[in-house]
């Protein structure tokens, strides 16, 4: 019982019993754990994503035959044991084309997130400091930004070769201003910061102001903006495919696969569905993931949104 | 104020010039050549000159954009490649399904989505509240073609309710042109819908702290009469404005969608174009939309002082 005192009390000396806490003490798991605890969505969102990452990558392994191998006996078979998502018209696998398909929508996905972040991010360093250049870039993203995003990449891909590098620069074209927008706005914000004119009183140099003292703030925004693009740069892709613009036929994209499952939805909507329920999962996951960033790096968000 | 609106007016001159230059520019600035890439993989050097020549390409790059933008001052949107028509022709005959789609899906969508919203902030942290957001999670996530197929499978293929696809012009009657459009103005709605429910919810959370919902409670005014008359008034702006930048989405959305469900509108039209690699076409469907938005933009923003009288410029 309490084991803290040895010696007996003397005789009729009363003291008070000791006092439990009234709450028990917040148990605020520490590290990454704990984190995850606390921050559901990004738990079920960062898992999904690791989850999808890791069909992509072992695709070759996990798929039954290859997805690209024609079996014109075989053709529109029902989801079975042995295609468990069924066949498409020309026979091929839909279930080894669907995992397969993880590899483009995630490679499209996350190349246009970084390289839409890193280009938005010097694209509004610049702007938010130098006030010349200012005007006219800013400018100059109003008018991209009045450009549909879908239709510009659209427009994008009909002038060149369809191949994932182009997606990917056409999808990235279509992203930047609305990243550079967003770093100028905290740039700007940043920039009257007392800490700011602090370094400026002090003597530092304009680039390293940016380096130690804009660049930091910026990153979580920017990482919270990233995931959204990456999300919405999937959407595009397999769009962009549906419609016939996107990645080349020949490679599996959920985008393609569902194109190809087009003419036959009405009498075999599994070759549609299946691509279009991984698509929706993935993209959920990326969102969720952005959804549960935005509210940790940024609490007085959270409670608004 | 008439001073503001003459100089919002001729501020988007700016914008407009460096949306049709830049749609102009993506001709040069297109990896490889893309007069070879559209004229196709059987081509001759020849076909290659002349489709070379007929997109201008030929010329000076300043020469043939100012002899491009007179042309669209003119209304002349260039001629198809592969039909010869002129494409403003092209984009008249088809414009009526694409219009059609959009109005239905925007007023559809506005209509769910504001008292969606409104009903989430009054309700935070309740079950609705949550339901509502999930929506709105969902929404963003589902792309429209996946919502286009559900919604056709279900409702026209299962239940038989609605027609699976195909546009009845608006002058063969109000009831076979709204039958074939719900489905389509629902499935492109699912974003934009999930768009406006979360800033409306955003902006009323913002507003019913404000002490006039307080001393509008406290005098015994009705919670609806609260929420519709005091509160949504003031969060009219921001909701508006993301209507107004939401249309975007719209736009995207409309030309996916009229593949789903096989009207034959603009959507339609730019998707043969990409087959075709007709780019004459393309060019001239991204600068109407381009423009639309912006005007449209314009119009809300002349708008503002209609919501909230406070506005004075």
């Amino acid at each position: 019982m309490d084991g803290g005192r040895t010696a007996p009390l003397p005789p009729g000396v009363n003291v008070a019993p000791e006092m439990g806490d009234i709450m028990p003490p917040v148990k605020a798991k520490k590290g990454f754990i704990g984190f995850l605890r606390r921050n559901p969505t990004i738990a079920i969102g960062g898992f999904l994503v690791l989850l999808m990452v890791f069909v992509a990558v072992f695709a070759p392994y996990l798929a039954h035959r290859d997805p690209t191998a024609l079996a014109p006996a075989l053709r529109t078979r029902e989801p079975s044991a042995q295609f468990w998502f069924g066949t498409d018209m020309l026979g091929r696998d839909v279930y080894s084309r669907v995992l397969h398909g993880a590899r483009v929508s995630l490679t499209v996905g996350f190349s246009v997130a970084f390289c839409a972040s890193v280009i938005g991010l010097a694209i509004g360093l610049v702007s938010g400091f130098i006030r010349l250049a200012d005007s006219i870039i800013m400018r100059f993203m109003d008018g991209m930004m009045s450009i549909p995003p879908i239709l510009l990449a659209i427009a994008l891909m009909a002038l060149t070769r369809g191949s994932v590098g182009n997606v990917v620069l056409a999808i990235t074209i279509a992203e930047i201003p609305r990243v550079s927008r967003l770093v100028r706005g905290v740039v700007l914000s940043l920039r009257e910061q007392p800490y700011v004119d602090a370094a400026v009183a002090s003597g530092t140099r304009t680039p390293m102001i940016i380096l130690r003292h804009i660049l930091p703030n910026t990153l979580a925004p920017l990482t919270v903006q990233a995931t959204y693009i990456c999300a919405s740069a999937m959407i595009t892709e397999a769009i962009l495919s549906f419609i016939g613009a996107g990645t080349p036929p020949i490679i599996p994209s959920w985008g393609n696969i569902m194109a190809e499952g087009r003419a036959l939805w009405q009498v075999k909507p599994y070759i549609v569905f299946f691509p279009a329920v991984f698509l929706s999962i993935t993209v959920l996951a990326v969102n969720l993931l952005g959804d549960g960033l935005r509210d940790a790096l940024d609490p007085r968000m959270a409670k608004r949104l | 104020m008439f001073a503001y609106i003459v100089r919002r007016i001729l501020a988007t001159i700016p914008v407009m010039a460096i949306v049709a230059l830049f749609v102009f520019s993506l001709l040069y600035i297109a990896p490889g050549d893309p007069a070879a890439v559209i004229a196709g993989d059987q081509a001759t050097p020849a076909d290659v000159e002349r489709i070379r020549a007929s997109l201008g390409l030929d010329r000076p790059y300043l020469v043939r954009f100012g002899a491009w933008l007179w042309d669209i001052l003119r209304g002349d949107l260039g001629t198809s490649i592969f039909t010869n028509l002129p494409v403003a022709t092209m984009i008249q005959q088809r414009i009526e399904p694409t219009l059609s789609l959009m109005i239905v899906t925007l007023i559809l969508a506005v209509s769910i989505a504001v008292p969606m919203g409104v009903v989430a902030a009054w309700r935070q942290g309740t079950w609705v509240d949550r339901a509502v957001m999930g929506f709105a999670v969902l929404g963003f996530s589902v792309p429209v073609f996946v919502v286009g197929y559900v919604l056709a499978y279900v409702f026209a293929l299962e239940l038989d309710w609605l027609p699976v696809q195909g546009y009845t012009p608006f002058s063969r009657g109000f009831g076979p042109w709204i039958e074939n459009l719900i489905l389509p103005a629902v499935a492109l709605g699912s974003v934009y819908i999930a768009l406006i429910a979360r800033i409306t919810r955003a902006t009323m959370l913002e507003v019913l702290q404000q002490d006039y919902i307080r001393t509008a409670k406290a005098k015994g005014v009705g919670q609806r009469s609260i929420l519709f008359m005091h509160a949504l008034k003031n969060a009219a702006v921001p909701i508006v404005t993301v209507i107004g930048i939401g249309i975007a989405l719209l736009i995207g959305g409309a030309v996916v969608t009229e593949s789903v469900f096989a009207i034959p509108g603009l959507g339609r039209l730019t998707v043969d174009a990409i087959l075709r690699r007709d780019y004459p076409v393309i060019q001239g469907v991204v600068l109407l939309f381009s423009f639309i938005y912006v005007l449209v933009n314009l119009a809300i923003d002349l708008a503002y002082t209609l919501f909230d009288p406070r506005i004075r410029y």
